[in-house]
């Protein structure tokens, strides 16, 4: 219950705008401080039993609770008064642990919510990163009807006082058509563009604009007969190139790739399967070669042996479970995590030809001018104007207008994209013998490829 | 003369690389990968068992190439390349050695080998032998004796001068007018035995053609006999050392090169008889021990080899009965040193005798 996630819960579920808002008070005469949180949604309003069957530990994002006691308002659309009791934590028996307060009637008015106050031991400044934090991962979300204010007040006057406001950035998507894949695409592109969303605006240095973005994504899903493990996985993988100017930033990346985990829409610490998941992944056929996965406290961070300085990979993971979070360590979770990043990952190579292609395949490419220039040799040096316009139209170039260069780069395109292509295909497939019907290879005497023809002896051929 | 899969026209070869490139094109178009097909051929086998179908000039299974493997990227890379030039020399109806076009992109080329085997695959792609690219081999080989004939209108008049000896004319393709009041012709592996033939007036005394490759045959001089022979039909004697190197020369001229399967109806010279130089000769001719070298570990296991060859035990027993003695007596001698008594014992002596025999034999 005084999880942030379970405020936003009560909000998503109610289909009108909703607010969720956190007061910070810092009381200024005590030592250590003391501070007042006060959370507030407008969200669908609670059950009673809730609190009657709370276990929670006495601390509240880390800080602990003063007096163990929490304060608690709410009240449903279809209610008539709003409900307030007190909720002692240090008391064990569950019947006694709530204590009933005089309700306020609403008069008529209708509407929901619940709020709920604390004081715990600690100063605002530490209590504030980890809020800001929840709130700017939430944004990745985009969750359409819910905004999120923050309000610090760490003295008596107005100056002191600070208002943080968390808005859904709604200039890219239609947030309340999307669905959530899109929405998490959007939200996450805005993640990367603002620095992990510390900043209002896309930071100029590091990036020109949101198109210059990669975006892939993917989505997995378990067996029916299998959903009460699994669920639903869906990544979004962002690759961006930063701006030269990225070294004047302070906040731009140094390499690493941050994994951002959701469970059923909140932000969560990375499970143990999605930790293996993530380490299991065949990184190499994407032309990465991962030299680390850094969890820190349930951050993930992965680091890269190969990737350039001037790049960056933000990872999102939203994992939608049926019934309660598995964090057991199971190969069906681990497939599932695996299969959604693949998915982006193949995404992301479909969508952008010669991009995030396996070792392997980028040797393959390094023919491809080669190619090009003698496949666009073939139709500008033939002496066949009928067959040259053929072949251009082949191409959808009009011939009156086009140049060899242009031709040749579409050639390179095309052959790059089937390059890609042919590495997404079943490996079975690719593994195809190049004989049919005949061995490899000739058992056959050392003579048997000389050829000395005219000037030279002919080394054997392959 | 016609290959075993000559194209009559230049334009006919034209279309079909004009119909190659344009379907490359439409796969990449459509974003399919291109798969390029060439057939494999080979003469023969070294499967013990006798039911091999070698001897037939069909294919014996296919390569695939895609771009899926860097290795079979770059066979189709230098295919390409090599195929943009032998478009331009067909258009152009120029002509260009295998060197010369080697020379074109060396950095890109690595290897003369592996335009070698862009021209082989060019050649198998489009059914093609390699004359009908107008890829040409300087020629190495040489011809003298009761012969005369025109290559692209230029004379070469041998009857006029018989024991001199004429470059094999490279334009092989282009000969005509052949006459010859030759018995027969003789093919000789080296050079110093067509010089030692050259000085002994051999040809003055013996009504024939003598002609050498200079060690290995190139496609030259074998299209050359294979021409002559068709034109003349006389019987082709051939005389090579005693050792592996010239039973595999005699091979070559006598069923072709694996490395030129593909093409093998218009190079090999499929009646040929080996005049010599057999082992039983250093006996029978009384060599001297010290001209008789033993065979090498090398040349063990490369007469073993050939051995194997399917060709030798379907069609010339006789031949690897020879091999066999050879590999038995464990030495190995040239031609030349049947010399030793007398300078000119090989065209008066042996090479006469030979024949003879070769004529009474059945």
């Amino acid at each position: 219950m005084l999880r942030f996630s379970s405020f936003f819960y009560k909000c998503r579920l109610s289909e009108d705008l909703c607010r969720l808002s956190i007061l910070l008070d810092q009381s200024t005469d005590r030592n250590p401080p003391i501070t007042s949180i006060l959370i507030a949604d407008t969200g669908i309003g609670c059950n009673l039993e809730e609190f009657q069957d709370l276990r929670c530990p006495r601390e509240f994002s880390g800080a602990k609770i003063w007096d163990g006691l929490l304060s608690v308002k709410t009240t449903c659309i279809t209610e008539d008064e709003v409900y307030y009791f007190h909720v002692n934590l240090d008391e064990n028996i569950s019947n006694k642990r709530l204590k009933r307060q005089p309700s306020q009637a609403k008069n008529g008015a209708k509407f929901s919510g619940t709020e709920v106050s604390l004081s715990v031991f600690g100063s605002t400044d530490v209590l504030m990163a980890p809020i800001i934090g929840f709130f700017q991962k939430m944004l990745v979300l985009q969750i359409p009807n819910v905004t999120m204010d923050l309000m610090v007040n760490q003295g008596a006057s107005p100056a002191t006082q600070t208002q943080y406001v968390f808005v859904v950035n709604s200039d890219k998507t239609s947030c309340f058509t999307a669905s959530n894949l899109e929405r998490l695409k959007s939200g996450l592109e805005d993640y990367v563009l603002r620095h992990e969303n510390c900043l209002d605006m896309m930071c100029e240095h590091c990036f020109s604009d949101r198109e210059h973005l990669k975006v892939g994504s993917g989505t997995a899903c378990t067996e029916e007969n299998r959903k009460r493990t699994g669920g639903k996985m869906e990544v979004v993988i962002v690759i961006s190139d930063l701006l030269e100017t990225t070294r004047q930033c302070s906040r731009s990346c140094d390499g690493k790739t941050e994994v951002l985990y959701f469970e059923n829409f909140s932000p969560s610490p990375i499970p143990l399967v999605a930790l293996i998941a993530l380490k299991k992944i065949d990184w190499k056929s994407y032309g990465l070669i991962l030299a680390s996965v850094n969890d820190q406290d349930g951050h993930v961070f992965l680091e890269w042996e190969n990737f350039p300085s001037h790049v960056q990979i933000q990872i999102a993971l939203h994992w939608y479970h049926n019934q309660y979070p598995t964090r057991q360590k199971t190969q069906l979770g681990i497939n599932l995590v695996k299969k959604g990043i693949k998915n982006a990952l193949d995404d992301l190579k479909a969508k952008h030809e010669g991009f995030l292609l396996s070792s392997h395949a980028r040797k393959i490419c390094s023919y491809v001018p080669d190619l090009a220039r003698s496949i666009a040799g073939l139709i500008f040096s033939s002496t066949d104007i009928d067959f040259q316009g053929d072949c251009l139209s082949v191409l959808g170039f009009q011939p009156q207008e086009v140049e060899r260069d242009a031709v040749e780069d579409y050639i390179q395109r095309k052959i790059v994209t089937v390059i890609g292509m042919n590495e997404r295909k079943p490996q079975k497939d690719q593994e195809a013998a190049p004989f049919l019907f005949f061995e490899g290879e000739s058992k056959t005497s050392y003579f048997e490829d000389e050829e000395i023809d005219g000037e030279y002896f002919s080394t054997s051929l392959e | 003369m016609e290959g075993n899969f000559q194209i009559s026209k230049t334009t006919n070869l034209l279309r079909r690389i004009k119909d190659f490139t344009r379907s490359i094109l439409e796969d990449l178009a459509e974003g399919r990968s291109p798969i390029i097909s060439i057939n494999r051929f080979r003469n023969y086998c070294m499967n013990p068992e006798a039911d091999c179908f070698c001897s037939s000039v069909e294919p014996k299974g296919q390569e695939i190439l895609t771009l899926k493997k860097e290795s079979q990227t770059y066979r189709i890379d230098m295919l390409l390349r090599v195929l943009l030039i032998v478009q331009q020399l067909v258009q152009e109806n120029r002509h260009a050695s295998k060197r010369d076009i080697y020379y074109m992109h060396p950095s890109a080329f690595k290897a003369q080998s592996v335009v070698d085997r862009a021209i082989g695959d060019i050649c198998i792609l489009f059914q093609c032998s390699r004359y009908n690219l107008n890829v040409v081999s300087v020629g190495n080989g040489l011809v003298m004796g009761w012969l005369k004939f025109r290559e692209s209108g230029r004379k070469f008049d041998c009857l006029n001068s018989l024991n001199t000896a004429f470059p094999v004319p490279v334009l092989v393709e282009e000969v005509e007018d052949v006459v010859s009041l030759a018995e027969y012709i003789l093919v000789v592996e080296k050079e110093t035995v067509f010089q030692r033939l050259a000085n002994d007036m051999f040809c003055k005394m013996n009504r024939c053609i003598v002609i050498t490759g200079r060690g290995y045959p190139d496609v030259s001089t074998r299209r050359f006999l294979r021409l002559l022979m068709e034109k003349l039909q006389l019987p082709v004697h051939c005389l090579v050392d005693c050792d592996p190197y010239g039973f595999e020369i005699l091979a070559t001229y006598r069923f072709g090169s694996m490395q030129m399967a593909y093409d093998i109806e218009s190079l090999r010279a499929p009646d040929m008889k080996w005049l010599g130089a057999f082992p039983s000769d250093s006996e029978i001719y009384s060599v001297p021990q010290q001209c008789l070298l033993p065979l090498t570990e090398e040349d063990k296991k490369r007469t073993e080899a050939m051995l194997l060859r399917c060709y030798l035990k379907r069609e010339m027993p006789q031949w690897r009965l020879e091999l066999e003695t050879m590999l038995k007596r464990g030495v190995k001698f040239e031609i030349e040193a049947l010399s030793v008594q007398s300078l000119s014992f090989l065209s008066e002596v042996y090479i006469p005798s030979k024949i003879r025999s070769e004529a009474i034999s059945p």
